[in-house]
């Protein structure tokens, strides 16, 4: 049944697996099995390695995506078997291949395949550079640009989650340099982000071509529900816009305190984040209206409760 | 400057207590004054910032998230006494807040 309200959120690869996060979703794990089973055999055997008591993966960026997306997808299925279907989908990040999935533009192995390449061009493009990311909260974007400028600094604002919550792209050197600049500015909190490469900035407009060159073989079908843009906050439907937002994404800068604010415009009023974590559902006690912000876990159980 | 009063600082006890039980799932009575945010009920700095905003709505705060943050630097507030105690001196102090170092 489709939830006129209700928008699927997929987060990025986890920075950790809690042993609690799906709980409340009876079979889950079962579901989650045959995808990982899946995965393993088209992707990587490894990946039949992870357990979630075990950390497994936590530091390999690649591995880590592929779990993310198959955590993200299972849950598009233990939903769609329950007969849930969102009204919106929006990708934070790297979750953008999820929700392609959730829309059905792509199957689950076209998935794996985006993940796997956009990871290759990524290396070819950083080589053996050193690059991060790093976020910052309680500092606006003006106070964060003039500080990377004055200080002159190798840094981009990658992702604005609030108006006071940043995500920064850049040369692992200045990272290190910028939370302590704005710590010293007056920031409520810096924290390192676990990756080596920086995401959604300048540094990987040359994975552009060879990307675009990539995807264009993939086949992409049309979106069985909207999927809101991070990057300028547009319904994609073309097939074109919807193969170019898998390529600009890795050097766009993305808005997503803006993608909240449209997802509400649009009408969704529960927003469920389908992953493993809870850094989106954190993030949006700072968006203005009244919009809720769920975990897949807690949904379920509010809709056991009913 | 605000007078902070014993109604103030009890109105600022009760909200931060029922905040933190919401947030992080626990119960009022598993609060106390040496409870370690982050170590013992699992808090963040996206909730101290949160916390921040409804004082700041509440008590019609004029101060800028950097002046805490600068404060902070100096004065890290890790148990919910702490954090108490923070929040009442920016409802007294407001922007004035970082005057107090000197």
């Amino acid at each position: 049944m489709l939830q006129k309200k209700l928008a699927f959120i997929f987060p990025p690869f986890a920075s950790e697996y809690p042993d609690d996060a799906f709980t409340n979703l009876t079979g889950f794990d079962d579901c989650f099995k045959k995808f990982l089973a899946w995965a393993a055999e088209f992707a990587d055997p490894e990946l039949l390695q992870f357990e979630i008591p075990a950390k497994t993966f936590l530091q390999d960026e690649l591995k880590t995506q592929y779990i993310s997306y198959i955590q993200s997808c299972s849950l598009v299925s233990w939903f769609h078997q329950k007969g849930l279907t969102p009204a919106y989908c929006a990708g934070y990040s790297m979750g953008i291949y999820a929700a392609l999935f959730q829309a059905d533009v792509i199957s689950f192995p076209g998935g794996l395949i985006l993940i796997r390449q956009a990871f290759n061009e990524i290396k070819k493009v950083i080589g053996n550079k050193h690059f991060g990311m790093c976020s910052i909260i309680g500092l606006n974007q003006d106070d964060l640009e003039q500080l990377i400028q004055k200080e002159n600094l190798n840094l981009k604002l990658a992702i604005q989650n609030s108006t006071c919550s940043f995500s920064i792209s850049g040369t692992a050197e200045d990272i290190t340099k910028v939370m302590v600049s704005a710590q010293r500015e007056g920031a409520l909190s810096t924290r390192l982000i676990n990756v080596s490469v920086p995401y959604h900035s300048v540094f990987l407009k040359d994975t552009e071509a060879s990307f675009m060159e990539f995807v264009d073989q993939i086949q992409f079908l049309t979106p069985k529900m909207p999927i809101i843009s991070l990057v300028d906050q547009e319904i994609l439907f073309e097939e074109h816009a919807l193969k170019y937002e898998v390529v600009r994404n890795l050097f766009t800068s993305l808005n997503w305190y803006e993608t909240q604010l449209y997802l509400q415009e649009l009408g969704a009023s529960r927003f469920v984040e389908c992953g493993s974590g809870k850094g989106i559902v954190k993030n949006a006690r700072f968006i203005e209206g009244d919009a809720i912000s769920l975990t897949a876990n807690s949904f379920t159980a509010l809709l056991d409760s009913k | 400057m605000a007078l902070i009063t014993e109604k103030t600082r009890e109105e600022v006890k009760n909200i931060v207590y029922n905040f933190f039980a919401d947030e992080c799932e626990v119960e009022i009575k598993d609060i106390h004054s040496d409870t370690n945010i982050i170590k013992d009920i699992d808090g963040d700095s996206l909730m101290f910032l949160e916390l921040i905003e409804i004082f700041k709505k509440k008590y019609n705060l004029d101060i800028e998230l950097k002046t805490i943050g600068k404060y902070s630097v100096k004065h890290p507030v890790q148990t919910i006494g702490q954090l108490i105690d923070m929040q009442l001196l920016i409802i007294e102090h407001e922007n004035r807040l970082l005057e107090l170092d000197k």
